[in-house]
């Protein structure tokens, strides 16, 4: 009853006074601002066209690697020394959702307590929300607000299991693949994936027997991977629960240069992705509202249902017909 | 169900905290989980959290929903805390839960202090989605 | 050879003719397709040799029961005529736990007990702000001060307890409890000093520390440092209380808190006895005879549901797996190294209370109680009928749990057998069943290096969160039902109210001021106190915590004497030693 009496205090939702918001340093219009870009409320487009000019200046660092590496402790400490050099640091930190219902459980934040308070800290939780492709963008528009809010560094940590957590890390301009002693065969198992997309490894959890196996095993197939005619990545030991290795960490990310050939060419790579997704999405968007309106797509399910006719010439005639229009 | 069909990506986002030492987290777990498993989006942050944390993590994921587990008596002042919190960072459209061991007495001083609904034991999990959805819905 | 080839076929041969001919027919009647009940005949266990997996109660495996009677039994009649009440203490026992406020307002309340003639020894509860290991002026100590426990922040807040035990109540004559895990060894240490400064030897002192710091990560959730740490100091308790204070309980394993926690009664009694081997490994790492420190183990209580039959069950296996494990995989030789020594044996957990109906919590606790009695304990109801409406126990309602539990024993006299259901053929085969899976969940967590990597993996938080969760989904699917909660809920139903009066022992303004004075008296301290001597025992205390060899009591004795605050000591062993940090779910 008190509460709705007294005109709650919220902020301003517009998307103008959003973009304001994150220009001016607001974090509560950041975060909103994220919120309404990740749900693609009609107009977000506009909104990221706003936030565009202000984007370029921030450095952006993923973090992937099997489950129970020490990904978030990891990421933790990186931002913890970032921080204690001056630098503001956004930490994007995604979680699968589950394919059945949708919902996710974020618990990234649980390994980041200890950065939680610090006035240069963001962190914000990201569910795959089961988009293939659409992730990778979703990020990198969350990567660009946090940018345009003067974030010098951006963290992206994800679970470098599902093709979706790969495709949010390429939104980086350097990615750190997270190993741990006695994860030999996982090392077999990521190499397909994953291999092209690190430019960094680290052996986190260095403390514990089995650190040179499984040193000896990523040498191994940068070796191999050399042969083939990709630069050979550093290989770096941490401890990120006793703090061990974390400063010379810190100091390869910031004075890291991939050849610069390779980062041209990922460059590249990543701006042909980036249109293709968005126009992949939006095609399909509104052919589906189309459809979906017209009352065709109910129409060629049950026609499908009856028997009446194949998936297939149902695709091809219903595309037919909007590229004659 | 109308907010999705409005529009696919939306998702409500719900904090589950534990504001102060209380280590009980059976119930803060179960709610997290039936939260998840009702389609939303849980951000569980774990033991031992300030009302500063909390405010801050609600701010920074911009949650729809603060649902406070509280079983050590500390419900009255803790969820004070949070609730000012809120208002001063002009937060005060994120709503708050509470669940927990909460005397009956304390249930309508809870919510004067603005806190939305308060989940005592023998809840269902469906019964506070339920009032999540619909109170998301109303605004 | 001929007359005796299968003495179970009679038995078959009965089984089969009586599902024919008398189950089935039942079935049809009722159009099902199986029966709602079980029966169990000589077949449900007929390898099983009594002597061998019973046994007469006191005996190796403890399954019939640890004691051939309890001490509380001996004198069972006396009390009933003398009209004692367990809960005011004395005969040699501890009193009520409890514990609030400052430790002068804990002390004077103790006091005024001491007049009205409760007089057992300290039983203490701790707040929050001191079980994880921080000072009243700390920022996590805000609104937490004195409001579970009675706040400890130096030697000198101890002490102050301690003032109204002295002569017939001395600390040579009454033992006390510590419900204290992560910080034991500070609060040992100062129970160390106060002997020592009271000139009285160490070796006189009786009681027990919680000491299971274990079972926080999995349960409660006051914990400090990460798991391996912490079974160092244990291990540093464990030797120092083996060698100088051995009449000292050395901790009390609490499966029940895991139970609590959501964990299924397998899992319940895997995981407390995987932290029971993690404990007893940590003894023998620290240079002990197994038979010197292990009768010094003990358990508080393994149980928390209302399946009465299961946990009785429960009781039986938890006596044999512990006596096996002892005496097979750590050579023990010492038959009280083997046996379970525990107050209370099954009860109904807290979770098992309903908020719904409350007065119907009695009747399930009577449930519990019936159960220990039946499983070698006390038969003890318990949890007071108003422990879910979160106010504290009322006097009416402890009243009534008392009393419930003096009808079973003097009216219903439940506890005038021993392992009653021994030899039943249903209760046999389900304690080799309960025995079976714990066992085999045992060596799963065994397979992944014990306890603390199981914990440091998260696997055994995670298990029992799911399993609190699935028990949630069951019961909300209306697999489980739970009267006034998930059925006969509905208008059919009348609500019952119930009178009582909250036992207002602890003064509501003390409470508020508890955390004021409480800083006031620290910065006194601090004042005061040797700086000097402060800082060369912390820093004592910081070499020998890097080096894992060093016995860290002597330098906690140190730091305590030495009026050094527990969060100062806990401040350099957190930098010492990291902290534990949760996984995911």
């Amino acid at each position: 009853m008190f509460k709705k009496m007294e005109k709650a205090k919220q902020i301003e939702n517009s998307w103008d006074s959003l973009v304001a918001g994150v220009r001016a340093g607001n974090v509560r219009a950041m975060a909103r601002l994220i919120t309404r870009v990740e749900d693609r409320e009609p107009g977000w487009k506009d909104a990221m066209k706003a936030i565009w000019p202000h984007t370029g200046n921030a450095r952006i660092f993923g973090i992937t690697g099997s489950p129970g590496t020490g990904k978030s402790s990891l990421t933790c400490e990186i931002a913890a020394e970032l921080v204690s050099r001056g630098l503001s640091v956004g930490i994007i930190a995604v979680d699968p959702s589950s394919p059945f219902t949708g919902g996710a459980l974020l618990g990234d934040r649980l390994r980041m307590k200890k950065i939680f308070n610090l006035k240069d800290i963001f962190i914000r939780s990201m569910a795959t929300r089961g988009m293939l492709g659409g992730l990778s963008q979703a990020a990198r528009d969350v990567v660009r607000i946090m940018d345009a809010f003067g974030k010098d560094i951006i963290l992206i940590e994800t679970v470098g299991v599902g093709q979706d957590e790969i495709e949010v890390v390429k939104a980086a301009d350097l990615v750190m693949m997270v190993c741990i002693p006695g994860q030999g065969d996982g090392i077999q198992a990521l190499k397909a994936g994953v291999m092209e997309i690190a430019d960094l490894y680290i052996i986190n959890k260095a403390d514990l027997p089995g650190t040179d196996e499984v040193m000896a095993d990523i040498q191994g197939m940068l070796e191999l991977s050399s042969e083939i005619g990709y630069p050979v990545a550093p290989v770096l030991k941490t401890s990120a629960l006793k703090n061990q290795g974390i400063k010379d960490l810190v100091e390869t990310l910031l004075t890291h240069q991939a050849g610069k050939n390779k980062q041209e060419f990922k460059r590249g790579i990543q701006v042909k992705e980036e249109i293709l997704t968005l126009m992949e999405r939006e095609v399909f968007r509104s052919i589906r509202s189309r459809w979906e309106h017209s009352g065709e797509l109910a129409e060629a399910v049950q026609q499908m249902i009856d028997k009446k006719k194949d998936p297939y010439s149902t695709v091809t005639e219903m595309l037919d017909h909007i590229l004659k229009e | 169900m109308d907010q999705k069909k409005m529009n696919m990506e939306k998702k409500i986002r719900v904090l589950v905290a534990k504001p102060g030492l209380d280590g009980h987290e059976r119930g803060a777990h179960v709610v997290a989980y039936g939260l998840r498993d009702a389609g939303f989006e849980v951000i569980y942050t774990g033991l031992r959290q300030t009302t500063k944390q909390i405010v801050n993590t609600a701010i920074q994921e911009d949650v729809d929903v603060i649902g406070l587990s509280i079983l050590s008596g500390a419900h009255l002042s803790l969820s004070q805390k949070v609730i000012e919190g809120l208002k001063t960072q002009d937060a005060e459209d994120i709503i708050v839960i509470v669940g927990g061991i909460i005397p009956e007495e304390d249930i309508p001083l809870l919510k004067a202090m603005g806190v939305c609904e308060v989940f005592t034991a023998g809840t269902p999990v469906s019964a506070i989605s339920d009032f999540i959805s619909a109170s998301i819905s109303s605004n | 050879m001929s007359g005796n080839s299968n003495p179970m076929e009679k038995f078959e041969t009965a089984e089969t003719q009586w599902k024919q001919n008398i189950l089935d027919k039942r079935l049809k009647r009722f159009n099902l397709s199986k029966s709602p009940t079980r029966f169990y005949s000589p077949l449900a266990n007929k390898n099983s040799d009594f002597l061998e997996n019973v046994g007469f109660p006191g005996q190796y495996p403890f399954t019939a029961g640890s004691n051939p009677f309890d001490f509380w039994r001996a004198y069972a009649e006396d009390a009933a005529k003398m009209g004692y009440r367990p809960d005011w203490g004395g005969a040699g026992g501890v009193g009520k736990y409890g514990g609030f406020g400052t430790a002068e307002d804990y002390r004077d309340y103790l006091i005024r007990m001491h007049a009205m003639g409760r007089t057992g020894g300290p039983n203490m509860a701790f707040d929050l702000v001191t079980q994880c290991g921080y000072d009243s002026d700390s920022d996590y100590a805000e609104g937490e001060v004195g409001r579970v426990g009675v706040a400890i922040d130096s030697f000198r807040d101890f002490a102050t307890i301690y003032e109204p035990y002295t002569g017939d109540l001395g600390i040579d004559k009454v033992p006390s409890n510590f419900t204290i895990n992560a910080p034991a060894a500070i609060i040992i240490a100062m129970y160390a000093i106060l002997a020592d400064k009271r000139g009285i030897p160490l070796d006189k002192l009786r009681g027990t520390p919680q000491n299971d710091i274990l079972k926080e990560f999995i349960a409660r959730g006051t914990y400090i440092y990460p798991p391996e740490q912490s079974l160092r100091l244990f291990r540093d308790i464990c030797v120092f209380c083996t060698r100088h204070m051995p009449k000292l309980n050395i901790n009390s394993i609490g499966g029940y808190h895991i139970r609590e926690a959501g964990a299924t009664r397998e899992q319940d009694l895997a995981f407390s006895m995987a932290n029971a081997a993690a404990y007893i490994q940590a003894g023998i790492a620290g240079g002990l005879d197994v038979d010197s420190f292990a009768p010094k183990q003990t358990f508080n209580a393994f149980g928390g549901s209302m399946e009465i039959y299961q946990e009785i069950a429960l009781q039986r296996a938890a006596r044999r797996i512990y006596a096996r494990m002892l005496k097979e995989r750590f050579k023990a030789k010492n038959p009280r190294s083997m046996m379970i020594r525990q107050p209370i044996t099954a009860h109904i957990g807290c979770v098992s209370t309903t908020l719904q109906r409350p007065l119907n919590n009695l009747t399930r606790a009577v449930v519990g109680g019936m159960a220990a009695g039946m499983s070698g304990g006390m038969p003890g109801v318990f949890p007071p009928y108003d422990e879910p409406l979160g106010l504290g126990h009322s006097q009416e309602a402890v009243q009534l749990q008392l009393d419930a539990t003096r009808i079973l024993i003097y009216e219903a006299k439940v506890a005038d057998v021993n392992d009653p259901w021994a030899g039943s053929y249903f209760m046999e085969s389900l304690t080799d069943d309960i025995e079976a899976r714990a066992t085999a969940e045992m060596e799963k967590i065994e397979k992944m290096g014990g306890a603390v990597a199981a914990i440091e993996s998260g696997y055994m938080q995670k298990a029992v969160s799911k399993s609190a969760y699935e028990k949630q989904k069951q019961i909300e699917r209306q697999e489980e039902f739970v009267v006034g909660v998930n059925c006969f809920n509905d208008d059919n139903e009348i609500s019952v109210n119930v009178n009582r009066e909250v036992e207002a022992s602890y003064d509501p303004e003390l409470l508020k001021s508890a955390e004021d004075r409480q800083q006031q008296k620290l910065k006194k301290l601090k004042r005061q106190r040797n700086s000097k001597a402060v800082s060369s025992a912390l820093s004592a205390l910081k070499a020998h915590a890097k080096d894992e060899s060093v016995n860290l009591m002597v330098d906690i004795c140190e730091c305590v004497r030495n009026d050094v605050t527990l969060q100062e000591m806990c401040d350099v062993l957190r930098e010492v030693f990291g902290e534990f940090q949760q996984s995911k779910l």
